[in-house]
């Protein structure tokens, strides 16, 4: 399983725009993702309801696994996504 | 099948008027989009449940079945870092489907040269769950589509 740690850098959090475009990435790959709030549980990260519930928010971490073939270009993406505006 | 109401009054244009690619696209989700009228007004819970996300600008309401409805006041309104926007309720609150959630003015959100249009969002939904929308006026309140 490959895990990345990522602090969000978008001003509005794991939210609308991050949140769709995150949950999309996750969606379209075969095996599980999901992403927890460092500490915290984890939800799948193919759910956008989930995803905002988190309420990842600027400047807080989040954990996010995935597993399967291609799991770290995956993760590369996610935590490009969770650093852009 | 629950039914989900308009936030805001205004004229229904769908989805695909939304300035932002990502509910246009329906990446967000399926729904449609209301132009709200140019007026102070409070935005109110499209479906009963529990307000499982707040932020100044935006909510999600989680009801029966877990359904989430996410409701965005304007486009890039963070921005504005909830000048202009009052919370009438708590994250973690339930609410009833028609309550106030959010005070604000879309005139504001304009001359903040943003657009104040209202995506209403079914969270993980096919596209095929949701009613076809229509377009046209629809008061504060009013059923805006059927989520089957």
């Amino acid at each position: 399983m490959a895990e990345r740690r990522v602090r969000i850098e978008s001003r509005v959090g794991l939210h609308a725009r991050p949140a769709a475009m995150f949950v999309s990435a996750a969606a379209a790959f075969d095996g599980d993702v999901r992403v927890a709030k460092a500490g915290g549980e984890s939800v799948s990260a193919k759910s956008i309801l989930a995803v905002m519930s988190l309420g990842a928010r600027n400047g807080d971490e989040i954990v996010v696994t995935a597993e399967g073939e291609g799991a770290e270009a995956l993760l590369d993406r996610l935590a490009e996504i969770a650093n852009t505006d | 099948m629950l039914s989900v109401l308009a936030p805001v009054a205004g004229a229904t244009v769908g989805l695909e008027e939304v300035p932002d690619p990502v509910f246009a696209q329906g990446m967000v989700g399926p729904g449609t989009a209301i132009e709200p009228r140019h007026e102070a007004q409070e935005a109110v819970a499209p479906i009963a449940g529990k307000v499982v996300k707040l932020h100044h600008h935006a909510f999600v309401v989680q009801g029966e079945n877990g359904r989430g409805v996410l409701v965005h006041l304007g486009i890039d309104t963070v921005k504005l870092d909830g000048a202009g926007f009052e919370s009438l309720v708590a994250e973690g609150d339930e609410v009833e489907a028609g309550q106030p959630l959010i005070r604000w003015n879309p005139a504001e959100v304009v001359r903040a040269g943003l657009s104040p249009i209202v995506p209403v969002v079914a969270l993980d939904a096919g596209g095929d769950v949701v009613s076809r929308t229509g377009t046209g006026e629809v008061e504060r309140g009013g059923r805006l589509f059927q989520w089957t």
